[in-house]
């Protein structure tokens, strides 16, 4: 009986052993497609097994959210043609805690191998990734003119851009040509009185002006950001004039861009279809009711064709005005639309191995150059790529409406925004918020943007 | 001989409690250490190393003055939701247990809500506080719903207070409902035979009777409303203007999304030792009022 106990006990032991075994086991496993350097025993396995190549896995960072089913889709696609390389994704949510993943995945030394990041968090963490120097030349060969240029860091060539996005006052098409009885011509809206008397017209038809989007990212991201943008084309004197709002020697209420940008808010606020209840701030909602003709403007960007392109029932057309700042059709802005490039694939040099680097290198290359790869990202996600010789074209209306910017040079560099801090936009976001249900009046907003700077000076 | 024996039981012990034990020190009380050793630290996960600062972040945690209101904040969200979550899951375990047709079923769905995670359940609730009710609002001329109660600071308190304690009920109830169990049937009987009616039962006996069960789902939704993250992040974001962030929500923000790690991590610290206080402490006294049947 006794010896019985003691067996079954025994048995019991050893299944828990192994078990935990087997967990270790599977562990160094990973490791050594992960991140040590060393070759380990069951790489040396399969190594030896498909004698031709060696096998490599490298993880793949998505902070493209909404596209994440097609990244998925292309990786299977790359797999089939490059058997060798396994490229596994790892998916975040839409305006989920994104960063927070990158980053617990760079404390816990198992960093992604490649990382679809915004500019500004790979400027945050430069020194964890490979310098793309020797790329540089061959990606200047196959991008459009200035489209490097733009997405340097610092100078330095540490991310490859994929997409250009551009925003603005989208419109659209089939509403305003119903108000004003004819052809729209974007070019006849060159001022603020332009824009006013435009919105006059469509309130008059009990249609809704214009739709602001009262999320955070919106208004303080994209709006308020253009103010800093707008001071001059240069990034670099951009960069400036941030500094000195944070070291408070330029005060942002004597600033002509700055109270030019917030006078046509008030215009906008007058005519916003979200009058009653401005932060209800739907993605979805104001996207379709928009789509649908419920409003004729919306200040947003192109990539809202990833709502709008599947909607049932939708307009076909629309396209984009930049934001006027003032009633002198020559300042800069007014005839311009914000453009950048905001998301750059970036290569993990903090955890990887050379292999792991050299695959991700191929399959960076492979996904700006290949016809399935620009299947995907241009005829699947209406998304453009900022490279020429495409071979895929966009049946995204407002991607193509700004590309007409871009091609004629009337576009606002907005890069300085990848060199603020990470929080700006949700902090002076809330700012614009209160400004939005007048909770703030200009002069107190003003005062909250300011010393939302002067709190980051020195950090 | 004794020898052996000890041999034995440790093996015993080991068999049952080692793998709790092990998980229990590599995911709560290591990082848990090791995270105490970080707020003394000038942690960055950018710069990957980290010097010795000593208690400047804790100075730092007490001149955030966003967080001491946001604590503030908390606490009242905390005093209401245990209040609204403990009362109705306590009047809702005393009609389930009454003995009726279907009470089973009905268990069961008011349990429902707790196993729906918190993302879930606040995009749910997002949609109704910001589409169904202001549609209905605006149809039927009811002005409290006709804008969303989530863009209102005063409205979006009430939203996660409602909202989280939705979420509780089921859980505390089916305690109750167990602690309802342990009084015994002829207790009961022998009261209503003296001449006891439904209040004075409640009051005088199921009340005392079941101080078990009020004790532990007290001590349960005030530790778990402190530290709601998801439902906050999934119905408010914080919004509007900050005005809903919840002290865990703004200890995530401040580490990783203005990249103070330090300060975020000294503020955590804070609210556990904040929410370690009430909540023994009120277990401490509400354990006196027990009674032995």
């Amino acid at each position: 009986m006794k010896r019985s106990k003691v067996l079954i006990l025994g048995v019991c032991m050893a299944l828990v052993l192994s078990l935990l075994a087997a967990c270790s086991k599977d562990n160094t496993k990973n490791n050594a497609s992960g991140s040590s350097s060393e070759p380990s025993e069951s790489q040396q396995a399969t190594g030896s097994a498909s004698q031709s190549s060696k096998e490599v896995k490298i993880t793949f960072f998505n902070t493209s959210a909404e596209i994440n089913t097609v990244f998925e889709n292309l990786f299977k696609v790359y797999k089939q043609e490059h058997p060798n390389v396994t490229v596994e994704l790892i998916p975040t949510p839409i305006g989920g805690a994104q960063i927070e993943k990158f980053q617990s995945l760079i404390a816990s030394g198992n960093p992604a191998t490649v990382a679809n990041l915004d500019a500004g968090t790979i400027f945050q963490y430069k020194d964890k990734f490979l310098d793309l120097e020797s790329d540089k030349a061959k990606y200047e060969e196959l991008a459009l003119p200035g489209a490097i240029d733009g997405a340097l860091l610092d100078g330095k060539f540490i991310g490859v851009p994929y997409s250009a996005q551009g925003y603005g006052l989208l419109y659209n098409k089939r509403v305003v040509e119903e108000v004003i009885g004819g052809a729209f011509d974007p070019s006849t809206i060159q001022t603020r009185s332009d824009l006013e008397t435009l919105f006059k017209k469509i309130e008059a038809t009990d249609k809704a002006p214009v739709i602001i989007h009262g999320a955070d990212w919106s208004l303080g991201a994209h709006y308020l950001g253009l103010a800093y943008s707008l001071q001059t084309n240069d990034i670099e004197k951009n960069r400036q004039f941030v500094e000195d709002v944070k070291n408070g020697t330029v005060d942002l209420s004597t600033n002509e861009a700055f109270n030019g940008l917030m006078d046509t808010f008030d215009m906008l606020k007058k005519y916003n279809a979200r009058k009653s209840d401005p932060l209800v701030a739907d993605y979805n909602k104001d996207s379709a009711d928009f789509a649908k003709g419920e409003a004729a403007f919306y200040f947003m960007g192109d990539w809202s064709w990833a709502v709008i392109g599947t909607l049932e029932g939708r307009d076909k057309d629309f396209g984009i005005l930049p934001v006027p700042i003032s009633d002198n059709a020559t300042d800069f802005g007014n005839s311009q639309v914000a453009y950048t490039e905001p998301k750059l694939f970036a290569i993990d040099n903090s955890g990887s191995t050379p292999e792991q680097q050299e695959a991700a290198k191929a399959l960076i290359e492979w996904m700006i150059t290949s016809e399935a790869s620009q299947k995907a990202i241009i005829g699947e996600s209406g998304l453009a790529m900022p490279y020429k010789n495409l071979k895929v074209e966009s049946t995204n209306p407002m991607s193509s409406a700004i590309s007409k910017y871009v091609a004629d040079g009337k576009t606002i560099n907005i890069g300085v925004i990848n060199y603020l801090p990470s929080d700006y936009w949700a902090k002076t976001g809330a700012s614009m918020q209160k400004y939005l249900v007048s909770k703030l009046d200009r002069a107190g907003f003003t005062k909250e943007v300011q010393d939302y700077w002067k709190s980051t000076a020195g950090k | 001989m004794t020898n052996k024996k000890f041999l034995q039981n440790t093996g015993t012990f080991l068999l049952f409690g080692g793998p709790s034990i092990f998980a229990f020190f590599a995911v709560v009380l290591i990082p848990f250490l090791f995270g105490l050793y970080l707020t003394l630290t000038n942690w960055d996960v950018r710069i990957g190393d980290h010097t010795f600062l000593g208690f400047a972040n804790y100075a730092e945690v007490f001149r955030d003055k966003v967080f001491l209101t946001q604590l503030w904040f908390t606490l009242k969200y905390v005093f209401f939701t245990v209040v609204l979550a403990n009362v109705a899951a306590f009047f809702l375990a005393f009609a389930l247990t009454s003995g009726f047709k279907g009470q089973q079923f009905l268990r069961t769905g008011f349990f429902t809500p707790n196993l729906i995670g918190g993302l879930v359940l606040g995009y749910l609730w997002q949609l109704l506080f910001s589409q169904v009710l202001p549609y209905l609002g605006k149809e039927y001329g009811w002005t409290l719903f006709e804008t969303s109660w989530l863009t209102d600071t005063d409205k979006g308190f009430w939203a996660l207070v409602i909202v989280s304690a939705w979420q509780f009920i089921g859980y505390l109830m089916i305690i109750y409902i167990a602690g309802f169990m342990s009084v015994r049937v002829d207790v009961l009987e022998a009261a209503s035979i003296d001449g006891a009616n439904g209040l004075t039962k409640i009051l005088k006996i199921i009340l005392p009777l079941s101080a078990p069960a009020i004790v532990i789902c007290i001590f349960i939704s005030i530790s778990r409303s402190f530290l709601t993250y998801d439902l906050n992040l999934a119905l408010t974001k914080g919004g509007p203007f900050n005005s809903t962030e919840l002290s865990s929500y703004h200890v995530v923000q401040k580490a990783f999304l203005s990249n103070e790690y330090g300060v975020g991590q000294s503020e955590a610290v804070v609210l556990f030792a904040v929410v370690a206080i009430i909540a023994l402490t009120q277990a401490y006294f509400l354990k006196k009022l027990e009674v032995e049947e």
